[in-house]
């Protein structure tokens, strides 16, 4: 039985490292503009595209992979320039329009570039070897994974509660036009901000496309949603939230795909119910049901409006 | 009390009998083929689910993106029940022929498609709707997802061919009216999608002018005050989201009509943008808006910008940067200067009887 | 005069018909207790004022009896039905309904409508027709109906000449009195004001104080209104309740309340108007 369940268990963890590293940004940005960056998915497909540019040149890979981190991050920089600040003080549905524009723009620009073709994501040694960890064998990103959400979560963490920036951040989230009027320059913190939540997402882009290596415009849509699903889950502002809950969301999603088998060895079912494709409409009904019960998640704050 | 002017009304109605006359007599003269008949089809299909979007997004001031789901629904509650039962061991060729062996009429099966839209609508607007803006928005993504992928589950395959396309349905060219050898001897294939939207639209706009309409409009503009004032904003929330439901599901409904077949997995949250984006670019708040730029959007992206998407030598000289996939950019582009410098859209709020107003005033009451 | 240090005194007796009753009405926000054992009742045909320094818990109570919140404890009374309080879910709008209707300290008129439209919105919640017929257009009789009582309450506000402006265009004080205008259109018996006279200059503030007895009489109504104008006030109230830090520290006709040294302590310890 358990040797049934650890090959899904195992990838669900490592996948949902990787939503973690995606829903940070989510939650970061959430937590301070009160937006839902709808492009953030995007961002992280276009660091997989970059990377298979910069491959292709021929660069050693560990300065592709830092030269991906860089240029992901100058993305969510000039995103956050272009398409968001010139909204500040704009309606919120037409911030979350600007998103989904931007949404639109970055599809379309990667689907103009490639062709709309898959792309072969390059093989980067050591994290793409295989590896046997007890009944199951996977890559080495698998173990990666995990180990390294929690030393930048822990990094993240200590940069938020540490340093001025940090500072300056959590003061934003609390309170955007007091914050301001305590001379907090909003507009370099909600920069800071979008780097790094884009840095974050490059550095998942690197991980995921090792497990699923090829890259099309659409790529980001749905490990966007998810990340997305999993920052609401944990309690949106969050950074802890966002992290279990892309972990609970990578390891439910996995199990459902192998229920089929799972049950079927089990002796539970005599024939596959085809329920494997209800991985992805899970995170779904997971999030309505979360928004209907807990709309503030596991970990967030309770808001009143004043009347 | 002083009476409204007459005449922008008026002069509303003889445009709307002129397109509708130019239309008829533009089929029965041009070659079926001409491609100012995929734009008028689709164009109409289009604006009737952006007008419904709008509805919600414009009217209401509920930021649902479910637009897909819905229109999926009506889709394949339409092609269900009009595929002939002789074709149905055709296109059920993997499920023996499917469950489901009578057909309805086209104007039955179009009803039963937006109630059944509007259905679901009831059904997930009961928990969704109490979420705030952003929370509602991705929420009613995520129902577009799941239905998505229950459409598509083998079980299902039955009744909605599982992963399969449903086709051989009757489509916007069997309208057409033909003599006893086939020739067409009416052409009614662009007129009906346009009658069928014009209706539908119609609906929309007197609901907007009745006191339910006022009362959704304010609780667009201020649902505390809207409820202070005895409004019912559960009651009347639910009431907008089924009935943009409804019509989105119509519109989906045209929508198999068009194409021919019904594939669930092109329902996607693309197709949902896509009809966001062509009400901002219309005017969000504005009916007007919505069915022009739904014409606009529609010929540009299939007539019009295809040529960017090709080779193009001007004498010796090849246009640069023009390959597969450069329309989309350009229309991104275009968007999203729409989206941060004209936020209005091509309308604002306004309707087609305001471009003939001088000034409010001038109308008043 | 500390929070510590202030005592609750209970409420007075009348003799007249009660309209709305409150009973240790309490509504704590988190730590913060911004109502706290609030007991008070309004006659019918009276104007009761509602006074205390700001953060005293004024709008809060407003909240309270529309239902825009919901109290943490105690009970709210309209002609002997209890309508509102703890354990008790009801929306706003089933309050409005049952003639309860309220003006807001900082304007929430409808901005994307006219004038005339902001009246008739508010008169949808006495509509007979239902969705189908108003839709079709086939309640031509109700619709001119309403059109002439909206053009009324235009013509009661003095708006008429401004009627199809967007609302949102008019000047402060015609704001106002388009607030009150559109809440009379749901055919209230009680009405609440909630700082009707914020923003107006003395001779503004003197005409507002006219015309809320005017309407009063002309639509047979009892009036609840909370004021920073004393002038206004003391002019038209016949009781007055004041609160100080949530809690309830007098009541009585306008002179016994001018007089009484815990709301002149209340009102000079905290630097008011």
């Amino acid at each position: 039985m358990w040797d049934t369940i650890f090959p899904y268990l195992l990838s669900g963890i490592s996948v949902g490292g990787q939503y973690a590293l995606i829903a940070i940004g989510y939650t970061m940005v959430y937590g301070i503009l009160r937006l839902i960056n709808f492009a953030h998915g995007d961002v992280f497909m276009v660091a997989g595209i970059i990377m298979v540019y910069i491959a292709a040149s021929g660069l050693p890979v560990w300065i592709s992979v830092l030269l991906v981190l860089i240029i992901t991050a100058l993305v969510g920089f000039v995103i956050e320039r272009v398409a968001y600040k010139p909204l500040r003080t704009a309606p919120r549905m037409s911030v979350m329009i600007s998103a989904i524009g931007v949404s639109y723009t970055l599809q379309n620009l990667v689907l103009y570039i490639t062709g709309g073709l898959n792309k072969q994501y390059p093989a980067i040694p050591v994290i793409s070897d295989s590896v046997k960890i007890g009944s199951a064998t996977t890559k080495v990103v698998t173990i990666v994974t995990p180990v390294l959400v929690i030393l930048l979560v822990v990094g993240l963490v200590m940069l938020i509660n540490r340093t001025k920036i940090g500072m300056a951040m959590r003061a934003v989230s609390k309170d955007f036009e007091t914050a301001q009027l305590m001379g907090i320059k909003i507009n370099s913190v909600i920069s800071t901000t979008f780097v790094i939540g884009s840095f974050l997402a490059g550095v998942g882009s690197v991980l995921y496309f090792t497990n699923y290596p090829t890259v099309i415009q659409t790529s980001g849509a749905m490990p966007g949603l998810k990340a997305f699903v999993a920052a609401v889950f944990g309690g949106i502002g969050s950074i802890p939230g966002a992290v279990i809950g892309a972990f609970i969301i990578g390891i439910m999603e996995n199990l459902i795909k192998g229920l089929d088998v799972i049950l079927f060895k089990a002796g539970a079912i005599s024939r596959p119910l085809g329920l494997a494709i209800f991985s992805d409409a899970f995170t779904f009904a997971l999030l309505i049901i979360i928004l209907v019960v807990k709309p503030t998640g596991l970990f967030g704050e309770k808001t009143t409006d004043k009347v | 009390m002083k009476t409204k002017s007459r005449k922008p009304a008026v002069l509303t109605w003889v445009i709307v009998a002129a397109v509708y006359a130019a239309v008829f007599a533009a089929e029965q003269i041009l070659p079926p083929s001409s491609m100012l008949f995929t734009v008028l089809k689709k164009g109409a299909t289009y604006a009737l689910v952006a007008v419904s979007m709008n509805l919600l997004n414009g009217f209401t001031g509920i930021f649902s993106l479910g637009q897909a789901g819905f229109m999926l629904i009506g889709a394949y509650v339409y092609g269900i029940f009009t595929i002939p039962v002789e074709s149905r061991p055709v296109v059920y060729q993997y499920y023996e022929g499917g469950l489901i062996q009578f057909t309805v009429p086209v104007a039955v099966a179009l009803i039963l498609a937006g109630l059944a839209a509007a259905f679901f609508a009831l059904l997930i607007g009961l928990p969704v709707l109490r979420l705030k803006s952003d929370y509602l928005a991705i929420a009613t993504l995520g129902f577009a997802e799941i239905i998505r992928v229950i459409v598509q589950w083998d079980p299902m395959g039955p009744i909605t061919n599982g992963a399969n396309m449903l086709r051989m349905f009757p489509s916007f060219n069997d309208f057409n009216i033909r003599d006893a050898e086939g020739n067409v001897t009416l052409y009614l294939s662009t007129l009906v999608p346009f009658l069928i939207a014009g209706i539908c639209i119609g609906l929309i706009v007197l609901l907007l002018h009745s006191g339910y309409g006022r009362a959704l409009k304010s609780i667009r503009d201020d649902e505390i005050a809207a409820e202070a004032m005895g409004i019912n904003l559960a009651h009347h929330k639910r009431l907008a989201f089924c009935i943009s439901s409804f019509f989105a599901g119509i519109g989906g409904a045209m929508l198999a009509m068009y194409q021919t077949t019904v594939q669930a997995k092109f329902f996607t949250t693309a197709m949902t943008y896509e009809i966001l984006l062509i009400v901002v670019i219309g005017g969000v708040g504005s009916v007007t808006g919505s069915v022009f730029s739904s014409f606009l959007f529609v010929a540009a992206s299939e007539w019009w910008l295809r040529f960017l998407d090709e080779k193009q030598m001007i004498g010796n000289f090849e246009v640069p940067l023009l390959r597969n996939g450069f329309r989309l950019v350009v229309f991104s582009i275009i968007i999203m200067v729409v989206v941060l410098f004209f936020r209005k859209g091509i309308m604002g709020t306004r309707e087609l009887p305001d471009l003939f107003r001088r000034k409010r005033k001038e109308a008043a009451k | 005069m500390s929070e510590m240090e202030i005592k609750t005194v209970p409420d007075m007796e009348t003799d007249g018909e009660t309209v709305l009753k409150l009973e240790h009405l309490t509504m704590q926000f988190g730590g913060v207790i911004a109502v706290n054992d609030f007991s008070m009742h309004i006659d019918r045909g009276e104007i009761v004022a509602l006074i205390g320094p700001n953060g005293a818990g004024k709008t809060t109570a407003f909240n309270c009896v529309t239902s825009v919140y919901q109290p943490t404890s105690g009970h709210i009374y309209f002609h002997g039905k209890e309508i509102g309080g703890e354990k008790m879910h009801v929306t706003p709008d089933r309050i409005t309904e049952q003639g309860i209707a309220r003006t807001f300290q900082n304007i929430r008129l409808f901005s994307g409508m006219t004038v005339f439209d902001n009246i008739m919105t508010a008169m949808h919640l006495r509509r007979k027709s239902g969705l189908l017929t108003q839709v079709l257009h086939l309640n031509a009789e109700e619709e001119k109906k309403n059109r002439e009582k909206a053009w009324k309450l235009l013509e009661t506000v003095g708006l008429t000449d401004v009627a199809e402006e967007m609302a949102t265009s008019l000047p402060y004080g015609k704001q106002r009195l388009l607030e009150i205008a559109r809440a009379l259109a749901t055919e209230p018996t009680l009405l609440l004001l909630d700082e009707p006279a914020a923003g107006m200059n003395p001779q503004e503030t003197n005409e507002l104080g006219q015309f809320i007895v005017r309407i009063k009489n002309e639509f047979n109504l009892t009036v609840f209104m909370i004021e920073h104008h004393m002038n206004l006030v003391m002019d038209i109230s016949d009781r007055i309740y004041v609160l100080d830090f949530g809690k309830p520290i007098a009541n009585g006709t306008p002179e016994e309340v001018q007089q009484n040294p815990v709301v002149i302590a209340a009102y000079l310890g905290v630097d008011e108007e």
